[in-house]
């Protein structure tokens, strides 16, 4: 929004460079405009900064939880490592995408929801539960029939266990049995760079055909507890590390939108400086003019 | 979700090989090895891969305890105390609030839970009053849901009173 908005100024300000390019052009609107272009954009790298440090500091608590919730969930799913389950080949598939409802925050939107429809190019007869406005937004104008169920108001902070159960409670109600509820969330590979990810969790008679389940001694009826259990695992960790990228997302944007609202101060200081110069010159010139006719008189 | 809670209600006794109640002495002495646990909560790691002599877990299934080369089975945790035998001898107990609870085919036990804390961190007193409050409330004239809730905090709490001393 702030990058949409600085860059009509920058355009202004180019522009405006251009119209007083003619050397010795003293105009004192110009002056005016410059200065009241300077301020707007000083107030911008104010809030820039601001919403950086906000980030940085919330930042090491998302990245705390998201390793806790990651080391929750691998947890989780080794069993289904050890026991080799795969979705069932004729059966569909629902895809969860793990976005939240705040921008600023780079291509961690989009990034989600390009993954999301790569995914649904080969993958058309799926379905598809949406967490987050952004998201939302972004994949209604693609397949907005797909679309079962949306969340907003998640990831707004740290994810919490209940909401990652509230979630995986709903998604369990939807009427259709999905051979494996595919997770499309954000890793975290460092402070710089994120990738959408995707995280599965599989129905019960999937779980029940996996090569080596064989292995292990498990109740019937514990299998379905399993099941919604490691759903919600799987939501809960792929929301906390999703919230971690936003956040270091985020970070990243505000440091560079300050740093070229910085640059863009330096430029308009310098214009603005020059321009002023200009005109006393100005002043000037035409103040000695009027000294030398009249005293010539 | 709550279904796993439930369960605890269709407990049954299944003496399984290696069922024992709660005692101190392990099965440490007859065996070497270490099983490595993964104890998680959401918000925490107590136990990352950490070899130790053997589990006590709550089976929905009946009390078990785990040790190294346990045969790999999925079992569901209902509320109730994990003991956790180190090497070198030392026992740690957390309550833990029901999950589930994996024995893999390489000597690793996977425990997630909901909620779990260390059994010496509950006070009895806070314990003792929301038993109260939570009796109130089953008994009252609540909606059938809170009501349900109400008993199964209510079954939660009596199995950690019964613990904590």
């Amino acid at each position: 929004m702030f990058s949409r908005a600085v860059r009509p100024a920058v355009r202004a300000g180019s522009a405006a460079i251009a119209r007083t390019a003619p050397p010795n052009a003293a105009n004192f609107a110009t002056l005016r405009e410059i200065e009241g272009r300077l301020k707007s954009i000083k107030n911008i790298e104010k809030i820039t900064k601001t919403m950086k440090i906000v980030a940085s500091t919330r930042l090491t608590r998302a990245q705390k939880a998201m390793d806790e919730s990651r080391a929750y969930g691998q947890t989780s799913n080794t069993v289904f490592e050890q026991a080799e389950t795969k979705p069932l080949e004729d059966q569909k598939t629902l895809y969860v995408v793990a976005s939240s409802d705040k921008g600023l925050c780079g291509g961690i939107h989009s990034g989600l929801s390009k993954a999301t429809r790569r995914l649904l190019a080969n993958d058309p007869n799926a379905d598809i539960v949406i967490l987050g406005e952004k998201a939302k937004a972004q994949l209604s104008r693609f397949a907005p029939e797909k679309i079962l169920l949306t969340f907003s108001n998640v990831c707004k902070d740290i994810p919490t266990f209940a909401d990652a159960q509230a979630i995986a409670d709903q998604i369990s109600l939807l009427p259709t049995d999905y051979s494996s509820v595919k997770i499309i969330y954000n890793s975290f590979l460092n402070a710089q760079s994120y990738e959408a990810t995707v995280l599965e969790a599989f129905s019960e008679e999937a779980i029940t055909q996996s090569a080596n389940i064989s292995a292990f001694e498990i109740d019937d009826e514990a299998l379905a507890s399993l099941r919604e259990y490691a759903l919600a695992n799987n939501l809960f960790w792929a929301m906390a590390e999703g919230h971690a990228c936003e956040i270091s997302a985020r970070r990243n944007a505000m440091e560079n939108a300050s740093k070229n609202a910085g640059d863009m101060i330096n430029k308009f200081q310098i214009l603005y400086n020059r321009q002023r110069q200009a005109t006393i010159t100005g002043e000037l010139v035409e103040i000695i003019t009027g000294a030398t006719a009249s005293a010539d008189l | 979700m709550n279904s796993f809670r439930f369960a605890r209600s269709a407990l049954r006794a299944r003496p399984s090989m290696f069922s024992a109640p709660v005692q101190r002495r392990g099965y440490a002495e007859a065996v070497a090895d270490k099983i490595k646990l993964s104890l998680t909560l959401p918000h925490q790691t107590i136990y990352r891969s950490t070899g130790v002599t053997q589990v006590n877990i709550p089976a929905a299934s009946g009390e078990m305890g785990v040790l190294a080369n346990h045969v790999p089975s999925i079992e569901q945790l209902k509320p109730g105390l994990v003991e956790i035998l180190e090497e070198g001898g030392a026992t740690k107990q957390y309550f833990l609030s029901g999950g589930f609870a994996v024995v893999q085919p390489d000597s690793q036990l996977s425990i997630n839970a909901v909620e779990g804390f260390p059994l010496e961190d509950f006070s009895a007193d806070a314990i003792r009053n929301q038993i109260g409050e939570a009796q109130k409330i089953a008994n009252g004239s609540g909606s059938e849901q809170d009501i349900a809730e109400a008993k199964i905090e209510l079954e939660v709490l009596e199995t950690l009173q019964a613990l904590v001393k």
